[in-house]
């Protein structure tokens, strides 16, 4: 039984000859006529200012975890849109609890204030963000590139 | 039992999952002071489960939503330990003055994901939920253990948990991974028959794949060579979250670790003398004989330098697991049985230490044991309650701990010649306990000056204190109910005899 690994095993080598023999060609085929500009490192079109190692604003990890649970939430209705005529009632019933724990979560984040990008007007301005205030715009140069414009929150608790 | 009919016998979890999601929205709506009334909630709902789950059936035993779970005596006694511990470590967390000054709602609703995680890390028997269940224990863990976010010591604690946390379960989910592709089944009954139609092909791979899910397992017990986090996380995490991990998740790694390996290597039934033959030519048995008596040693012989309570406390439940896992290589039923015996004695003295430590804190603000001196004199309960625990911990009759430890080191004898060295290593380990636990008792009744100031603490941490207390004496002189219960609770889901 476990020696169909081979198989596996035969796959992979394959498969690292088709990549490494292209580049290989190109590598003695295509000329090779270096600039500058072409030998910066892609970011997406943007120029390459800086290091990597800057701080981000913490609330990109809030947004991408929140972004996360509702990815999956999508990855779990497809099939369940798909095969719905089957299956009927009673998958409809436990795709409506799934939704309700998930609401849950949103609710969760929406109370916490973990949906606005800038806190002006937190309804919740009380307990976490109760420390907040509206500074002069000043130091750090990532929230200045990020795109806002005036003034810049900082929280004190952890400034 | 298909995925409907099963809803009706999963009815405690069920209980304890709309308390999560109701605690939470109720933590929404109260104010940072207030939010310790979660926690009331929270033991509301845990109450209510275990009320439940008392009255279903005692002896029913079958699989629930298509073979992922099974529904046993084993798994429920394990359940109403892990609850019990629960609603002690909420009430301890209740009274803990370093979670006075932080947001505890959420607190509580992480208590009790854990507790749905470890009902399931009992009661799975198919590899995606034993992996499932161990990482919902693990993450609510991960956050609970740094809590205090003020506190670098705390940051460090999580920290750790998280990178020990994944690295561990990464080599795990490796050993399963092997494990299905050897057998092409994740259901455990099914990858035992697959083994035994193995014949010896694939052996290797198959000793590998055990090695690195022992790595998994013995991560939650804390098992050495897999116990680096455990000081570093015991000493940082807030004090109630200490005593929870050094229970209540490390008895759900002992039942997973039990039901794991009885039914892959066993005959499915409770283990029997000669079983683990599918896997030769490494001597298994001897093999978790050398790791029980190392993590006993190593946990006692640390012990005695540490000079904080909450580490000392953290080594020496890296000894008790040692003690623990003594059970298992004599593969009997006498095993199993005295290593839950122990786990429910060890629950409330180990808890009980850990009470008294929040006590002491919360009053003298030390968790020096140096600055221990004296104690026994100005509260005098918690200087005799603490030394009671400590001779428990030892195994000095008249306490339960005796009666949990001569059960283990009877279950060795009686499973013959062979592992009479680790019984005499087992006897050695407590004499070498006795000299830490009494360090302690020493400081705090013959140290200092000894005027009599007379603390005494509410009345509800005393009568929690009591809680603790009285079984660990009354366990220590009758505990034939307890033991009749654990040996009425030795039926496993089985499928082939």
């Amino acid at each position: 039984m476990y020696t169909n690994f081979g198989t596996v095993f035969i796959f992979v080598i394959i498969g690292i000859i088709l990549v490494a023999f292209p580049l290989l060609l190109q590598r003695i085929l295509a000329p090779s006529r270096k600039t500058p500009d072409k030998l910066t490192t892609y970011e997406c079109g943007e120029d390459a200012v800086g290091g990597a190692w800057i701080q981000f604003n913490i609330r990109f990890y809030v947004v991408a975890l929140i972004f996360i649970i509702f990815d999956v939430e999508v990855i779990l209705l497809f099939p369940w849109a798909v095969v719905y005529k089957e299956l009927g009632l009673f998958a409809f019933v436990e795709m409506m609890i799934f939704l309700a724990i998930l609401s849950v979560g949103l609710i969760y984040i929406w109370r916490k204030g973990d949906l606005d990008w800038v806190k002006y007007s937190v309804p919740y301005g009380r307990g976490r963000y109760k420390k907040l205030k509206i500074v002069p715009k000043q130091v750090p140069a990532v929230v200045a590139e990020i795109g806002d414009r005036g003034s810049t929150i900082v929280d004190v608790t952890t400034s | 039992m298909n995925n409907f009919q099963s809803l009706r016998l999963f009815i405690p979890e069920l209980i304890i999952l709309s308390t999560i999601l109701v605690a939470i929205i109720a933590d929404l709506f109260y104010s940072k002071e207030k939010s310790y009334k979660v926690g009331y909630w929270v033991l509301t709902g845990l109450l209510l489960a275990m009320v439940v789950l008392w009255l279903t059936d005692k002896t029913e035993v079958t699989t629930l939503f298509l073979n992922s779970i099974a529904l046993d005596p084993f798994s429920r006694i394990f359940k109403f330990i892990f609850i019990l511990a629960t609603l002690f470590v909420i009430i301890m967390s209740m009274r803990a003055s370093e979670l006075q000054k932080v947001r505890t709602g959420e607190y509580f609703v992480l208590l009790a994901v854990v507790v749905l995680g470890m009902f399931l890390m009992a009661s799975s028997i198919d590899l995606i939920m034993v992996y499932i269940s161990i990482e919902v224990v693990s993450i609510a863990s991960f956050i609970l253990a740094g809590y205090l976010k003020t506190e670098v010591r705390s940051n460090e604690a999580s920290l750790k948990y998280v990178i020990y946390g994944a690295f561990s379960s990464g080599i795990m989910l490796y050993g399963l991974s092997l494990l299905f592709g050897l057998t092409g089944t994740t259901k455990l009954f099914e990858i035992s028959e697959a083994i035994a139609r193995l014949n010896g092909e694939g052996n290797l791979t198959l000793i590998i794949a055990t090695i690195f899910i022992m790595a998994g397992f013995g991560y939650k017990i804390s098992a050495v060579p897999f116990h680096f986090w455990t000081p570093d996380v015991y000493e940082g995490a807030p004090t109630p979250i200490t005593a929870y991990l050094s229970v209540a998740p490390k008895a759900a790694g002992f039942a997973l670790l039990i039901r794991f390996f009885n039914s892959l290597f066993g005959t499915g039934a409770v283990f029997e003398p000669g079983t683990w033959q599918s896997l030769e030519g490494i001597p298994w048995q001897q093999v978790i004989a050398v790791v029980a008596a190392i993590t006993m040693a190593l946990g006692n012989l640390v012990a005695i330098q540490q000079s904080n309570i909450k580490r000392l406390l953290a080594y020496s439940s890296i000894a008790h697991a040692g003690y623990i896992l003594m059970g298992i290589p004599v593969l009997s039923q006498d095993g199993i049985h005295a290593m839950i015996f122990y786990i429910i004695v060890y629950l409330f003295m180990q808890l009980g230490a850990f009470f008294v430590a929040i006590l002491i804190s919360n009053k003298f603000g030390t968790e020096e044991i140096a600055k221990y001196s004296g104690i026994g004199f100005k509260s005098p309960l918690l200087g005799v309650l603490m030394a009671l625990f400590m001779f428990s911990l030892t195994g000095i009759p008249p306490t339960a701990g005796f009666i949990g430890k001569f059960y283990l080191f009877a279950a060795l004898i009686n499973g013959g010649s062979q592992f009479y060295w680790l019984a005499i290593w087992g006897v050695l380990n407590s004499v070498v306990s006795l000299y830490y636990y009494m360090r302690i008792v020493k400081v705090m009744f013959f140290e200092g000056q000894s005027e009599l100031e007379l603390y005494l603490p509410s009345a509800v941490p005393t009568t929690l204190l009591m809680v603790f207390g009285i079984p660990t004496l009354l366990f220590g002189v009758y505990w034939s109910p307890i033991a009749d219960w654990v040996q009425n609770s030795l039926i496993f889901f089985v499928v082939r005899m």
